[in-house]
């Protein structure tokens, strides 16, 4: 009765309280609908304004993207890649190839299983010769025998219609190039980068490798201008992070778990008395350590909790202790993944689900949603503490959801958030009272991740003049920027992959959870500054197959009526409304040397080609036509060009020359 | 940095930094080519090789007088007398024998030279490559987020002035012990240090001598820094030399990812580029399947690996005092052999630490008998010494590093004596 009777009398207020806070919201925080940014205040032409927004919410302006975006109106455009819906078919249309990359993670692993696994299956199928296997004795005859097993092994998947998990990563790692090169949502594509490298996860970890397309595509993608808390738990529930940092299979006190922890403690205690009775003086210590270390590897496993804390949400200095990582560690015990393929990850988890019933999970308090599965059976019961927040004892699920929100909205959180924003849009040392006003938007908005955007370009902070490209790119930005800038086509990128690597980034396979540092001087040394000069010019010598750069084209095949024009044009062209003085005055004596001149065309005519070392996740042979394709649809067009413009091999060989060194400049490394 | 600029100026390297439109940088460079150029001063030299996969410590240096070890692997235990047509082990202390494959390291440890760390591993009992090897190279075996290798930060804390080639990785990319905020490159072929154009070497000669001018002159100090680096590495890194390179003593490296790895790494070290460390890998270790004894894939990794290190060794002997080659594996290999002819992942492995002011000829560690009850979990053999005990000793004795604390966190200093 009492409870009734509160409620009536607290139900009007609450919704008063609601009606009022919502009033407050669209007051501030309104819709995307009125975004006044700031440019003009700060001294900013129009083009200036976009140049500036281009160079900061995408992968690198476009020839056109100036006049477009100034057309559009500065807030429009904003506005317009805030949402992230503009029509993206002919991107869709080029990727639709790329089969892999719609399967769910259960058709992923069906598909693209693991070596180990086919070869288990190989040898229950009786394929593959038990000698080959079973024989120790293995001779000279070794080499071949390995080739045989091998094509064995490449029969026996052919036959099951698998696929090799490097197809996978290859059509992954294709899908974010095009993407970034070619989407009308370039904000969406770098927020989904941003997104991906704060809850890192990396393809050198085997475990989670197979589920981090789907991670990137469902978990990152949706989320990543909506509510920080819906990413986070979103992460925290997805396969990949569970496996990357290991919380699948974080196992908590309870009653059934204490006592086979019981028994096992048992055994170990008494094989230490046994070793210590032994020998007592050297083996006492060790043993003492080896038990503690077992007692701490065996059941809960910190890793995904402190990293939620230290790089997800509060920060290094957020304010938490290591009781406070332990004890979130215990809210988050069980929570892992529900079983896909037959005899993949969470065999365990399958007997246990056999056992209850899948009808029975929700009623004995399972959770099962997608690929992650609330194991109750795995859950600390006890009550915890984590940042003075109390949680009762037998919270079950909502227990780890409580203090992901606790986590997404702490005052930590929005000040590392923001911070971590303004580092990648403005620069490496952004202004304190830029995060606060963004951390002041992130609190009071509860983590909108929209709204704080738009706060962050609606601060004059964010439009000083004296410093407008502070960014370094990484390489995969200026490998994207430097096909952007010349409406590239790419047929097959995965070359540029190769050369995005060899500039310094792997991506997808930073191995720490750190995900890539997002600073100038990780960027830059002196191996990486030489192979991005490397790439400027092997770029636009179009010395990168697959790619098909048409630099008569970018000018609208007029001909520049002389090399020192072309300069110019180009210049402006690539690095549109920079000051660009230093590198035009600098390249001009090169032009104006006509003995260089002969010599480059001399040197280019006797050119033979190196072949380009392969990395470890290799093409397949469609790519490598394609790339053949390529070159010969290149030597076409560079054949009409020549015809169109009746231009020289001289000239347009002294045009790759100069598009090659202001890509690869220092005004061009930067964003 | 002071000491470098005033080599440059000594070699006459500032010819090369020719004015607008004078003497493209191409001719100077020819003008000067037969040159050898030695700009820093010798330093101490840590080369650190990763066996990715987890080597079979027991098999690669077998306590071959435990009885348990003999039982617990019927097909892969190696003798030591010979009892049948195969190669027997190499017994180095009546104990401990090494593989028949690495014969190679024999005359090293007799000359007290190498040693061998037996029972090495991490505290941390993952039994996953990728966790135990992250652990490993950032050296926090309990914590994963660590941002830094443990190698960079020895970068940071040697203290004094360097060249970009104080740390160097012969690999495609940076290695997890890299990571971190001091200067480390990773390159998998020397002979790319320089400003390439496919096919055409005059254009890239050209454009070498504008990109030099444009990063003099922007204002960003980071690329100008870096960009005058980059200059002055790649022409001290004489071309000419490191095409046409020959072994000293008429070495023959393998022709493996680790021979070239070392070769080059040699080659870094006699241009005397300021190398303090370099980093290469080794792989294949990973042995469930068909391990083989005297002969198959462990015995062929093993070659490879004892072949490469004292071509190395051989190859550098005018510098042999300053070196010290450690190497590492990520964890050892189950005690039993399973039911494939290979092993499975276990705990401890050994380590192979080679250089002249190592305590040599001797196996260091604490292995116990192999019976089920000194197993770790029952089947792997036990960690006995800390894997961060003999990097930070290394770091200590050869790289002058003694600040554990930084260098590995939660480490409580102590050393086994593996250097003198």
């Amino acid at each position: 009765m009492l409870l009734k009777k509160t409620a009536v009398i607290f139900l009007p207020i609450i919704l008063l309280g609601i009606v009022i806070s919502s009033f407050i919201y669209t007051a501030n925080y309104a819709s995307t609908a009125n975004i006044i940014i700031p440019y003009k205040k700060a001294g900013f032409t129009e083009r200036e304004a976009a140049a500036h927004l281009l160079n900061k919410f995408t992968f690198g302006p476009t020839p056109t993207a100036i006049d477009a975006v100034v057309k559009m109106g500065i807030e429009n455009w904003f506005k317009a890649q805030l949402d992230g819906k503009i029509n993206d078919d002919s991107l869709q249309q080029i990727l639709s190839k790329y089969d892999a990359l719609l399967m769910t993670n259960s058709e992923v692993l069906a598909k693209f299983p693991r070596i180990p696994k086919v070869v288990k299956e190989a040898i229950e199928a009786g394929v593959i010769d038990k000698s080959m296997v079973k024989n120790n004795e293995v001779d000279t005859a070794y080499a071949e025998n390995n080739i045989a097993y091998k094509q064995t092994l490449q029969a026996f998947m052919d036959k099951k219609g698998y696929r090799p998990q490097k197809e996978l990563f290859r059509q992954f790692i294709c899908k974010k190039i095009l993407s970034a090169a070619y989407s009308n949502n370039q904000l969406h594509q770098m927020l989904t980068e941003f997104w991906f490298n704060h809850f890192n996860v990396s393809l050198t970890k085997n475990q989670c490798a197979a589920f981090i397309p789907a991670y990137e595509r469902d978990v990152i993608r949706p989320n990543v201008t909506g509510k920080f808390e819906q990413l986070l738990i979103s992460t925290a529930q997805s396969p990949a992070m569970l496996f990357y940092l290991d919380n699948f299979n974080s196992v908590g006190e309870n009653e059934a778990f204490a006592k086979s922890k019981e028994k096992l403690q048992k055994a170990l205690d008494r094989k230490a008395e046994a070793a210590i009775e032994e020998d007592p003086t050297s083996t006492k210590a060790i043993l003492t350590e080896k038990l503690a270390t077992n007692k701490k590897m065996q059941g809960l496993n910190e890793n995904y909790a402190r990293e939620v804390m230290e790089l997800h949400t509060l920060g290094v200095d957020g304010g938490y202790t290591q009781t406070d990582v332990t004890q979130a560690a215990k809210i988050l015990t069980g929570w892992t993944i529900y079983p896909m393929a037959e005899d993949g990850p969470s065999k365990g988890i399958q007997k246990i689900i056999d056992r209850v019933g899948v009808e029975n999970l929700q009623a004995k308090g399972f959770v099962h949603q997608q690929d992650f599965l609330f194991a109750v059976n795995r859950h600390d019961t006890k009550e915890k503490i984590v940042l003075g927040k109390k949680f009762a004892a037998g919270g079950g699920y909502q227990e780890g959801v409580d203090l992901l929100h606790l986590l997404a909205t702490h005052t930590s959180t929005a000040q590392f958030i923001c911070k971590k924003l303004a580092i990648k849009f403005v620069n490496d040392n952004p202004p304190a009272i830029l995060i606060n006003k963004m951390a002041t938007t992130f609190l009071a908005t509860e983590g909108d991740i929209k709204q704080v955007l738009i706060t962050m370009v609606s601060a004059i902070e964010f439009w000083k003049k004296d410093a407008l490209t502070e960014k370094t790119k990484s390489p995969f930005e200026l490998a994207i920027s430097a096909v952007r800038a010349t409406n590239t086509n790419i047929i097959a990128p995965f070359k540029l992959y190769q050369w995005i690597t060899k500039m310094g980034q792997k991506i997808y396979a930073y191995q720490a959870p750190t995900g890539f540092p997002d600073k100038a001087a990780f960027w830059i040394n002196t191996g990486s500054l030489l192979n991005r000069m490397n790439f400027g010019l092997a770029f636009a010598n179009e010395k990168i197959p697959g790619i098909q750069v048409n630099l008569a084209a970018l000018n609208n095949y007029h001909e520049p009526e002389s090399a020192i024009s072309a300069l110019h044009i180009y210049t402006k062209l690539i690095l549109p409304e920079q000051n660009v003085t230093a590198t035009i005055k600098r390249l001009t004596p090169l032009i104006n040397d006509p003995s260089l001149q002969q010599k480059i065309v001399d040197a280019a005519n006797t050119s033979t080609s190196i072949p380009v070392s392969n990395t470890d996740i290799e093409e397949n042979n469609s790519s490598m036509e394609a790339e053949k394709l390529s070159k010969k649809i290149a030597r076409k067009n560079s054949k009409n060009t020549d015809t169109e413009m009746s231009n020289t091999i001289e000239n347009n060989s002294m045009l790759a020359q100069v598009v090659g060194i202001i890509l690869g400049s220092p005004a061009f490394q930067k964003r | 940095m002071s000491s470098r600029k005033s080599f440059i100026k000594q070699a006459g390297l500032a010819l090369f930094s020719i004015g607008v439109g004078g003497v493209p940088s191409f001719l100077a460079k020819a003008a000067i080519s037969n040159k050898i150029i030695k700009p820093y001063k010798k330093k101490k030299t840590l080369v650190f090789i990763f066996q990715r996969g987890a080597m079979d410590g027991l098999m690669a240096v077998t306590p071959f007088t435990d009885p348990y070890l003999k039982k617990a692997r019927p097909t892969l235990f190696i003798d030591a007398t010979k009892t049948s047509n195969k190669n027997t082990l190499i017994d180095v202390d009546g104990r401990f024998g090494l593989h028949p494959s690495m014969a190679a390291f024999e005359p090293l440890f007799k000359e007290k030279r190498l040693a061998i760390v037996h029972g090495v591993g991490s505290p941390n009992n993952t039994r996953s490559h990728f966790d135990a090897q992250d652990y490993m190279e950032s050296g926090t075996p309990f914590n994963k987020g660590t941002a830094s290798g443990w190698l960079n930060r020895a970068v940071g804390l040697m203290g004094h002035d360097a060249t970009p080639f104080r740390a160097v990785s012969l690999t495609s990319a940076m290695p997890r012990s890299f990571y971190g905020d001091n200067e480390a490159i990773a390159v998998s072929n020397i002979a790319d240090f320089a400003i390439q154009l496919k096919g055409n070497k005059i254009e890239a000669a050209n454009a070498a001598n504008s990109f030099e001018q444009l990063y003099d002159e922007t204002t960003s100090a980071l690329l100008n820094k870096t960009g005058k680096d980059s200059f002055d590495a790649l022409k001290m890194l004489n071309k000419t030399t490191i095409k046409n390179y020959t072994p000293t003593n008429g070495v023959i490296y393998p022709n493996s990812t680790l021979g070239n790895a070392l070769k080059q790494i040699a080659q870094l070290i006699k241009m005397d580029m300021g190398v303090e460390i370099a980093f290469a890998e080794s792989g294949g270790w990973d042995t469930h399947f068909n391990q083989g004894t005297d002969a198959g894939t462990f015995a062929k990794n093993a070659a490879d690996l004892s072949n490469c290190i004292t071509a190395f060794w051989d190859d550098v002997a005018a510098y042999q005092d300053d070196i010290t080659v450690m190497t590492t594996t990520e964890f050892g290999r189950t005690v039993h052999q399973n039911g494939t002819g290979g092993t499975d992942h276990g705990r401890a492995s050994c380590a192979f630490i080679l250089g002249n002011d190592v305590v040599g000829g001797k196996v260091h560690g604490n292995v116990q008998a192999l019976s089920t009850e000194n197993l770790a979990d029952g089947r792997d053999l036990a960690v006995t010494t800390d894997f961060r005990s003999i990097f930070s000793e290394v770091a200590d004795k050869h790289l002058k590093i003694n600040d554990d604390k930084k260098l590995f966190p939660d480490w409580n200093g102590i050393q086994i004596g593996v250097m003198k």
